[in-house]
């Protein structure tokens, strides 16, 4: 009988001591997308409605059952824009072997991010910057880089240029933050813009948090711009706008806005200012985008919010989420189920050329030589308050390729 | 009576494993490998650290790796869009050099969203009327390795600002 309690006593113990040591080292049923978004800080206008999309369409493939049964978590972090509390939040899940991507929304933590992950193949979704198409790695844009989108439009510029019947070159200026961001299109934007015949005016580059940019828009006037490129996210373009028609020069000058500009609810806030702005965007806007049935349904069902709430960067991020389950799925094909690890997500991303995004982007175009995630944008223009396509689908010239990187 | 008797000497015995388990991992905390500075150690939230941010020194990390340095959050602080299961946030980091040794400051983004908790407009412009500022009080700063995971700690205090006349 002693015999038979202190038999029980050591198993018990070793119950106690095993839930210690395997609880830490149990294999991961589920993985993880980490997050490091804005959802309050300065960029949440943009960021926020592209986390949702993800998260949400994420969801939507589990409560579907997952892939193959294996299910994507969202783990959504706050960052505030801040690259300090992106950095520490990201270094405590480094060694979680279940989170296999994450995505981020700055320009500076992507330059952080690389320094800490060069070694490591783990997938980062990331805004734009050429950079990472330059010297392939671990960073996946979300659709074309910016110069890349940059040389649509001045291909864009030329053909509208020549419509008009004007002679002599067309002289483009940039207008955009003074920051990393601001100058990251015209790396190989430039070098095609010349290419092409376009006379780039020096660039007006002015702080984040700029409310007036009379000073800007009048130098750029006495330049003698034809067409003005505005960067920033919105309402930086609204505010650039406002003060062009208050100093008389929408008439004389097109506006183009990146790709960050003004969605249909900014529009209906401040369409007089917007109205004539010429937007490249490499993912739906307006009512092609409130029209998608993809959208419309994750929005409405899993989200569960009228459509007048919706904002159209939510499309962003459901990209994202097709991009990594099209790679989960892959990678369950691939290995199995049980062997879904970073090293082989990042491979699957890798073999994602020409996955079909339902129509809300191009194709995906990630491959072992490419991290831009999408080859075509499409033009829109505010016309009576509306934001109109103006052209299809258009192929994204190869602007990163013609800058001399470092 | 017997059987009752054994029964709890068996739960007595469990309890103890749990409270050694327990004690073990507190005693055990590991000790910090590396040194870390604060300057100033004690300040006022005042806008002046916008213009002259707090900063923090270190060395004893790996040659050239990464130093993250977090805000360790006391119970029952709330820190504006951190949550509750997060026992820290990152505050400023910087690389160390050759010989280990690394200086950051925080910078003007990270001073207004975890000292001062502002909220934000769409212009990118903080919002000091929505600002719910850290309690005065002293909170423990960690900063780590990102390659070694060596750390130091340190202590800020904050105190109250002072009264306006």
């Amino acid at each position: 009988m002693r015999n038979h309690s202190i038999r029980w006593l050591v198993v018990l113990a070793l119950v106690i001591f095993g839930m210690g040591v395997f609880t830490s080292t149990a294999p991961a049923k589920d993985i993880i997308f980490m997050d490091l978004s804005d959802y309050t800080g300065p960029v949440a206008g943009l960021a926020l409605p592209g986390s949702m999309g993800t998260e949400d369409y994420l969801k939507y493939i589990n409560n579907k059952g997952g892939v193959e049964g294996l299910k994507i978590k969202y783990m959504g972090i706050d960052t505030r824009y801040d690259v300090a509390r992106a950095i520490s939040a990201f270094k405590r899940q480094r060694r979680n072997k279940q989170v296999v991507a994450v995505g981020i929304v700055s320009t500076p933590v992507g330059k952080m991010m690389q320094a800490l992950t060069k070694k490591e193949k783990l997938v980062v979704h990331v805004p734009g910057d050429g950079e990472f198409q330059a010297h392939p790695g671990n960073f996946f844009t979300w659709g074309p880089v910016y110069q890349d989108a940059f040389a649509a439009t001045i291909d864009w510029i030329m053909d509208d240029w020549e419509k008009k019947g004007e002679s002599g070159k067309p002289k483009v200026a940039v207008l955009s933050w003074d920051n990393a961001y601001g100058r990251e299109m015209l790396r190989g934007g430039k070098e095609y813009a010349e290419m092409k015949g376009a006379q780039l005016l020096p660039s007006e580059l002015f702080p984040t948090g700029t409310l007036k940019h009379d000073v800007y828009l009048t130098r750029l006037d006495k330049a003698g711009a034809n067409y003005v490129y505005v960067g920033g996210v919105d309402p930086v373009q609204t505010n650039v706008m406002r003060d062009a028609t208050a100093l008389g020069l929408t008439e004389k000058i097109q506006f183009i806005s990146d790709y960050w500009g003004p969605t249909a609810l900014g529009i209906s806030l401040h369409p007089k200012a917007l109205e004539g702005m010429v937007v490249v965007s490499f993912f739906l806007r307006g009512q092609e985008a409130f029209d998608h049935p993809l959208l419309k349904e994750l929005w409405t069902t899993v989200r569960k919010q009228p459509m007048d709430k919706f904002n159209e960067g939510y499309g962003i991020g459901v990209g994202a989420g097709i991009n990594l389950v099209g790679a989960v799925t892959d990678t369950v094909k691939r290995v199995g189920k049980n062997k879904v690890t970073r090293e082989e997500v990042h491979n699957s991303y890798l073999r994602l050329t020409g996955l079909d995004r339902q129509g809300l982007a191009g194709r995906c175009t990630y491959s072992p030589t490419r991290r831009a995630g999408a080859d075509v944008v499409k033009f829109y223009k505010v016309t009576g308050g509306k934001i109109v396509p103006i052209t299809d689908w258009v192929q994204t010239p190869d602007a990163v390729s013609m800058h001399k990187w470092k | 009576m017997k059987g009752y008797r054994r029964h709890n000497w068996v739960i007595f015995f469990i309890l103890g494993l749990l409270a050694f388990g327990m004690w073990g991992c507190a005693a055990f905390q590991p000790k910090p490998t590396a040194q870390l500075e604060v300057i100033p150690n004690e300040t006022a939230l005042t806008p002046a650290l916008l213009k002259k941010p707090v900063m923090f020194k270190g060395s004893g990390y790996a040659p050239n790796e990464m130093v993250i340095v977090d805000l360790m959050i006391p119970k029952g602080v709330k820190i504006k869009s951190v949550s509750e299961d997060e026992e820290s946030v990152g505050v400023a980091f910087a690389n160390a050099d050759e010989n280990g040794n690394f200086q950051a400051k925080m910078g003007a983004t990270a001073t207004l969203n975890w000292f001062f908790q502002v909220g934000w407009t769409p212009n990118i412009k903080p919002v000091f009327k929505e600002a719910t500022p850290l309690p005065p009080g002293e909170y423990e700063i960690r900063a780590t390795g990102a390659e070694s995971d060596k750390f130091g700690l340190a202590t800020l205090t904050l105190v109250p600002p002072p009264k306006k006349e």
